[in-house]
C-alpha cells in the first residue's frame, strides 16, 4: 500500500485510474474541480484522455460518447452542474451506458455556498432527469478512503448493470484531507475488497431485452454489431417507436433489473444496534461520523442510542427500518430528505426526528444534547420534522 | 496516547495555516498513525480567518471536526477570539505580533507566547519563516510526535530552503522548555 | 428499393414515414451517394441523428451502427466518440435547423473548434415542422407559421449580411457547403467534399416541407410550388444574387484537411505525455 495525505478527490482519481477508467470529461466546480485536475494530469499517463468541456451537460454527453466507443468513463460536478446532466443522465439510463458521476455536495439551492458541505441533493440524484420509469444507484462515502473504495465499486456496478452510478460526497469528503492507503499489488487489491469488471461488448441483435437480468453488455458502437441506441422507446433491436408496450417492456427492466438485484448494491453500517436501541441515529456522509462520535461517547453514560449509516442511498434499504424506535435523521440540509424516506420505511407507530443544518457539521456535544431529550420523550421538532431553533 | 488528539490552526488567509495543518497531517501519516483534516476556505477566508482541523489518533477516526483541542495555534485575534473557548484542556500557542490574548484565559489555559515572526526576522532575515518558528515551539509541546519526524514532515512539504527552515524550527523548538 | 437503399438503408425503415413531398429522402439519398461513391461501407459509418423530422426519420436507417442523442446534444457526444471509436470509423450525423442553429449551436460550435472528425448535415426544413410548424433561426423573414402569425419578425441567421456559416468557419471548421436538396450532382459533389475531410465539415441543405411550411408560409400544398419557390430563393455562388435571394449555394469555405482533427491531436499528445512518462 501506498499512503498519502490526501483530498477525498484525489482518492476518487486514483480509484478511477485503478477500476480502468480513461476518459474524463468535466466542467471546473467547486468543490469538484480537484477531481478535474487530478484526472488531467493522470489520465494521459496512463493512455487516457481528459476533456473539458463547454458546459456540464456537454461533459456528460462527452463521457457518454466515450462509453459508446468502449471506454470506462466518468464526469464529476457538484449541485449547480448536476443539474446539467440531467439530459445525458436520462439518456444514459434509458440507452444503459455505464458511467461514473461524481456529485460533491456543496450548500444549496442555486450556487448557495460554494466552499462547505450540503447534503442538498439526497433526492436530486434519485431523480436525476425527467420522465420517471427508472432506478438508479447512489453511493454516499464518508471518507477519501471509502470514496476511493466506492470509486472502485461505482465502476463494477456500472458494468454489471449498465448504467450510470453516482457517488454522492459532500464537500468534507472530497475536499477535505486524510490519510489514503492505496493498494499497489492484487493481493492488496483483494485485501480492500475490489471488485473489478471489464467492458464487453453486445453483439445483439436484441440490444435492449425486457428482462431484469444483469450482466448483459452494453452497446458498443463501431464493431459492426448493427447496434442502435437512442433518447426513443427502444425496441429490444434498439428501434424507435411509440408503442405503450414496448415502453412498458423497457421501463421494466431499467426498474427491476435494480430492485431485483438489491442485494449487490445496498451497503450500510450498523454501530452499537445490537440490544435494539430506544434511539437509531441515521446519517450517510461525513455527518455519519460525527454521529458515531457522538453514539459512542452516548454509550459511554449509559444512553441507548445507536447508529445506522447509509453508504448505498438508493435503491433505498427500506428494510433496515424494521425498527420500531425512535429515529433521528442527521442531514446537512434544513428542508429534511432523508428523514422523509425513514418515515416511509420505518413501522408507523416510530417518532421520526430531523436535526439538520448546513454549511457546518453538528458538533459531538449538540448531538448528545439532542439524544437525551428524545430518550427523554421530548421533541426537538414543535411540528413534523420542521427544525425547532432557526 | 489519548485515543485522539485534536489541533486546531487559525488565522488569515495567506499565512500559511493550511500548509502547517499539512505538515503536521504529512508527520502523523510517517509515524503512522490514522490523520484527517479539514480545510475551512471559500466564504471565511473573507470572512477573516481560516481554519485547519487536525486529528491525529491511532485508530480509524470517526469525527473529523475539532471540539476540544488539544493544541490550538492562532495566527490572528479573530481566529483566536473565534476558538479559544473551545480548548477547556488544551494548549494555546500565539504569536503576540499579530494576536491579542484574552488575560482571563491566560489565567485558565496555558498559553505560549512564541514571537515567530519577530524571530524569524531577526535570525533568518525573513518573515517567511514564520510558520517554521512556531512548528517548532509547537514540537516541543506535541509529544506525540517525534521532533525529527516534525522537522522531517516539514521539509517534505516545503522542499524550498531546507536549510534555513530547520534552522527556523530550531529556534522555536528552544523558545519553549 | 433502389440500389443505395438495398445496399445501405434497413427494410425496416423503408419506405420512410415522411409527409408526402418532404425533400429529407432527397437529402439523405445525396448524402447516402456520396457515401457510396467513396466506396464507404455499411461497417465503416456510425450514422448520428438528433431531434425533429431531419433526426427521427434518419435514425435506424443505415444498416450499420446508428445513434440518436437529445435535443442538440449530439455534437458534444460525438466529440467524446471520435475518441473511443476503432479508427477508421467515420460519424455522419442528419440534423434539422433547429438543433444546430438554436438548441445545439454552443455544442456544434465547440465541436467546430475541436475540428471533430465528422460531417454533419443539417437538414433544413425551415421551421419546428415536426410539432407542427414553428418558426426556427433559418425561416425566412416574414414568414408565417404557427408561431409566427404575424410574419417572422425575429432576426433570423441568414440575413442582413449575417450568415450562420460564417460564424461556424470562425469557430474553426474545416469545411462548409450550402445547398438545396434538389442540387442533384452540384449537392452530391459538395457531400463528397465534406466526408473527404479528416476533420468537421458541415454541409446546410435547405428542403421542402410541404405538410407545414408551405401550406403555411406559402399557402400551398403543391409539391412543385414549394421546389419552385426555394429555387426562386437560391443562387449558385457563381452566380449574381437578386434581391429575392437567401441562399447562396455551392461550398462556402474549404480548408479540408488543413489541420489535424481532434482525436488526432488528442491522441498524439497523449501518447506523447505517456511516453514521457514511461521514461520517468
Amino acid at each position: 500500500m501506498k499512503r498519502y495525505l490526501e483530498t477525498g478527490n484525489f482518492a476518487i482519481a486514483e480509484a478511477a485510474v485503478l477500476a480502468g477508467c480513461r476518459f474524463f470529461a468535466g466542467y471546473p466546480i467547486t468543490p469538484a474541480t480537484e477531481l478535474a485536475e487530478a484526472m488531467s494530469k493522470r489520465l494521459p499517463e496512463v493512455g487516457g484522455y481528459y476533456l473539458q468541456a463547454e458546459d456540464e451537460c456537454a461533459a456528460m454527453h462527452m463521457c457518454i460518447g466515450g462509453a459508446l466507443g468502449g471506454m470506462k468513463v466518468m464526469t464529476g460536478t457538484s449541485g449547480p452542474g448536476f443539474i446539467l446532466y440531467a439530459d445525458p443522465y436520462g439518456w444514459a439510463l434509458a440507452s444503459e451506458i455505464p458511467i461514473v458521476v461524481l456529485n460533491s455536495g456543496r450548500v444549496g439551492p442555486v450556487s448557495g455556498i460554494t466552499g462547505a458541505p450540503g447534503q442538498g441533493e439526497f433526492y436530486n440524484v434519485r431523480f436525476p432527469t425527467q420522465g420517471g420509469n427508472y432506478e438508479t444507484i447512489v453511493l454516499a462515502p464518508n471518507s477519501a478512503q471509502e470514496a476511493f473504495y466506492l470509486t472502485v465499486e461505482a465502476f463494477y456496478l456500472a458494468e454489471r448493470f449498465r448504467m450510470p452510478v453516482t457517488l454522492l460526497a459532500d464537500q468534507l469528503v472530497t475536499d477535505g484531507m486524510e490519510d489514503i492507503s492505496v493498494p499497489e499489488t492484487d493481493a492488496e487489491k483483494a485485501q480492500m475488497g475490489l471488485r473489478f469488471k471489464d467492458r464487453e461488448i453486445n453483439y445483439g441483435p436484441e440490444f435492449y431485452p425486457a428482462v431484469d437480468k444483469i450482466d448483459i453488455p452494453p452497446v458498443v458502437l463501431g464493431h459492426n454489431t448493427g447496434a442502435l441506441c437512442s433518447d426513443w422507446t427502444p425496441t429490444e433491436e434498439g428501434y424507435d417507436t411509440e408503442e405503450v408496450e414496448a415502453c412498458h417492456k423497457h421501463v421494466y427492466r431499467l426498474i427491476y433489473k435494480v430492485r431485483n438485484h438489491k442485494d449487490l448494491i445496498t451497503r450500510y453500517e450498523a454501530f452499537a444496534l445490537d440490544d435494539d436501541p430506544e434511539l437509531v441515529v441515521v446519517s450517510f456522509g461525513t455527518p455519519s461520523r460525527v454521529v458515531k462520535s457522538a453514539v459512542k461517547k452516548a454509550r459511554e453514560t449509559g444512553m441507548k442510542v445507536g447508529a445506522l449509516r447509509l453508504i448505498s442511498l438508493w435503491p433505498f434499504p427500506d428494510e433496515l427500518f424494521w425498527r420500531r424506535a425512535t429515529y433521528l435523521s442527521v442531514e446537512l440540509n434544513y428542508d429534511g430528505q432523508l428523514v422523509r424516506e425513514i418515515q416511509r420505511a420505518c413501522p408507523k407507530d416510530s417518532r421520526v426526528h430531523f436535526l439538520g443544518q448546513c454549511g457546518e457539521l453538528p458538533g459531538v456535544q449538540e448531538l448528545l444534547t439532542v439524544f437525551q431529550s428524545l430518550l427523554d420523550g421530548k421533541t426537538i421538532s414543535p411540528i413534523n420534522w420542521q427544525r425547532e431553533a432557526w | 496516547m489519548k485515543e485522539r488528539t485534536e489541533i486546531l490552526i487559525s488565522g488569515f488567509g495567506g499565512q500559511g495555516i493550511v500548509r502547517l495543518g499539512q505538515i503536521i497531517g504529512l508527520a502523523a501519516i510517517k509515524q503512522q498513525y490514522r490523520v484527517t483534516m479539514l480545510k475551512s476556505h471559500g466564504t471565511e477566508q473573507r470572512g477573516g480567518y481560516v481554519r485547519a482541523q487536525v486529528i491525529v489518533s491511532r485508530e480509524p477516526i470517526d469525527s473529523p471536526i475539532v471540539e476540544d483541542p488539544d493544541y490550538f495555534c492562532a495566527f490572528s485575534t479573530p481566529a483566536y477570539r473565534r476558538h479559544v473557548d473551545m480548548v477547556s484542556q488544551g494548549v494555546i500557542f500565539y504569536d503576540p505580533s499579530s494576536t491579542e490574548v484574552d488575560e482571563e484565559k491566560v489565567k485558565k489555559i496555558t498559553h505560549y507566547s512564541v514571537a515567530a515572526r519577530d524571530i524569524a526576522i531577526e535570525k533568518l532575515g525573513q518573515a517567511i519563516y514564520t510558520n517554521s518558528v512556531m512548528l517548532g515551539a509547537m514540537a516541543r509541546k506535541m509529544e506525540i510526535f517525534g521532533k525529527e519526524i516534525l522537522l522531517a514532515a516539514m521539509l517534505d512539504v516545503v522542499p524550498k530552503f531546507k536549510e534555513e527552515n530547520a534552522r527556523a524550527f530550531e529556534a522555536g523548538y528552544q523558545l519553549i522548555k | 428499393m433502389d440500389y443505395l437503399a438495398e445496399k445501405y438503408f434497413r427494410i425496416r425503415k423503408t419506405p420512410s414515414t415522411a409527409c408526402s413531398g418532404c425533400g429529407l429522402g432527397q437529402t439523405q439519398k445525396m448524402l447516402t451517394k456520396a457515401i457510396d461513391d467513396l466506396d464507404l461501407g455499411i461497417e465503416d459509418v456510425i450514422w448520428a441523428t438528433s431531434i425533429g423530422c431531419s433526426g427521427r426519420q434518419t435514425f435506424a436507417m443505415w444498416k450499420g451502427d446508428g445513434l440518436a442523442a437529445t435535443h442538440g446534444r449530439i455534437y458534444a457526444m460525438m466529440s467524446g466518440l471520435t475518441l473511443s471509436l476503432p479508427p477508421g470509423k467515420k460519424i455522419v450525423c442528419t440534423v434539422g435547423d433547429g438543433d444546430a442553429f438554436g438548441i445545439g449551436l454552443q455544442h456544434l460550435l465547440n465541436a467546430a473548434r475541436r475540428n471533430v472528425d465528422a460531417t454533419v448535415v443539417v437538414c433544413d426544413n425551415l421551421g419546428y415542422q415536426s410539432t407542427g410548424g414553428q418558426y426556427s433561426w433559418t425561416t425566412p423573414e416574414g414568414s408565417v407559421t404557427d408561431s409566427s402569425p404575424y410574419g417572422m419578425y425575429e432576426p433570423n441567421w441568414i440575413q442582413d449580411g449575417r450568415d450562420i456559416l460564417n460564424i461556424i468557419r470562425e469557430a474553426g471548421a474545416t469545411f462548409l457547403a450550402r445547398h438545396m436538396s434538389m442540387d442533384g450532382e452540384y449537392g452530391l459533389e459538395s457531400m463528397r467534399k465534406a466526408l473527404q475531410n479528416r476533420g468537421f465539415s458541415l454541409v446546410h441543405v435547405i428542403f421542402p416541407c410541404i405538410t407545414n411550411y408551405a401550406s403555411t408560409a406559402l399557402g400551398t400544398r403543391n409539391t412543385v410550388n414549394m421546389f419552385r419557390w426555394i429555387k426562386s430563393r437560391a443562387r449558385r455562388m457563381d452566380e449574381t444574387p437578386d434581391k429575392d435571394t437567401i441562399w447562396r449555394t455551392g461550398v462556402y469555405f474549404d480548408a479540408s484537411n488543413s489541420r489535424p482533427d481532434y482525436a488526432s491531436v488528442i491522441k498524439g499528445k497523449v501518447k506523447d505525455i505517456d511516453r514521457r512518462s514511461l521514461v520517468k
